[in-house]
């Protein structure tokens, strides 16, 4: 019986480099976001050099910061705003 | 955001502070309100009220601090406290409510959103702000306001977490699933346009 339930979950290099994947995945955000440490950036980078699919999920999700910081247009600030706000600071002293 | 009893100021002193420290920030201000409320009008009464407040505890905002920071965390309270009881509009889905539906990590395989050899015209451009802006609004405001905070404000998960009020591991949770389901939005969207790769 053990060897059975050995076999059925080998230790293999596969699965290895998908705890790799997923380890990775987890730190696209930190990646993008410039909020991971020297050791994660280092271990990213180094693991993206080597799987594609790792690589091109972390080539979306840069488009996807990058539409967002990008190409999303900024509302004008209502020019009378500036006076509106003083107006009312100086009405509630 | 310092809690250190500031000098009494002058009138004076203190207009020509919160002046120069606090109104730099109304642009990023303004577009956190209109992106929160999407409405024009609830923007600048949620501005204006903020502001308002920032100035009745400005002695006790401590110069060089992160004004920015500070400003935002005032408004996101109003806007949690007091403009989403008032406004007449029905209750805008809150994270909590929809979050067992933002759970499905599987978006390897779909397209990217959008290359960008062949978009380089000002049209095309202006559509892809229209689509990003229209697929951001859908999001719930939760996911909308830290898509916001990070990606068009560039503050830190410290700074979110302090803006927010909640610990940076939920920071990090409610940002990732929020892309994914923007990104989710704007596949749909890619691939209604033809990009299909």
């Amino acid at each position: 019986m053990e060897s059975k339930f050995t076999e059925a979950y080998p230790k293999t290099p596969d699965a290895t480099r998908e705890e790799e994947c997923l380890r990775v995945s987890d730190m696209l955000d930190l990646m993008i976001d410039g909020e991971a440490s020297t050791d994660e950036q280092q271990y990213f980078n180094k693991h993206i050099e080597e799987c594609v699919s790792c690589f091109e999920n972390h080539q979306k999700q840069k488009l996807l910061k990058g539409l967002v910081s990008g190409h999303l247009k900024r509302v004008i600030v209502p020019h009378s705003l500036v006076q509106s706000i003083k107006a009312r600071i100086q009405e509630t002293l | 955001m310092s809690d250190q009893t500031g000098k009494q100021l002058s009138k004076e002193e203190k207009d020509a502070r919160f002046e120069a420290e606090l109104l730099p920030v109304l642009d990023p201000l303004y577009n956190f309100a209109y992106r929160l409320t999407l409405d024009e009008d609830d923007a600048n009464d949620l501005v204006q009220e903020t502001y308002l407040k920032a100035y009745r505890f400005f002695d006790y905002f401590e110069q060089g601090t992160n004004a920015k920071a500070w400003l935002f965390r005032i408004l996101k309270n109003s806007f949690i406290n007091e403009f989403r009881k008032k406004s007449k509009q029905p209750a805008k889905v809150d994270y909590s409510e929809v979050e067992g539906y933002y759970n499905t990590d599987d978006v390897e395989g779909e397209s990217g959103v959008a290359t960008t050899t062949d978009m380089r015209t000002e049209s095309v451009q202006d559509l892809i702000g229209d689509e990003v802006a229209s697929a951001l609004n859908a999001l719930p405001v939760d996911f909308r306001t830290v898509i916001i905070l990070c990606d068009l404000e560039g503050f830190t998960y410290e700074e979110m977490a302090k803006i927010l009020d909640i610990p940076i591991g939920t920071v990090r949770s409610r940002l990732h699933r929020a892309r994914n389901s923007l990104k989710e939005k704007l596949e749909k969207y890619a691939k209604s346009m033809g990009y299909n790769s």
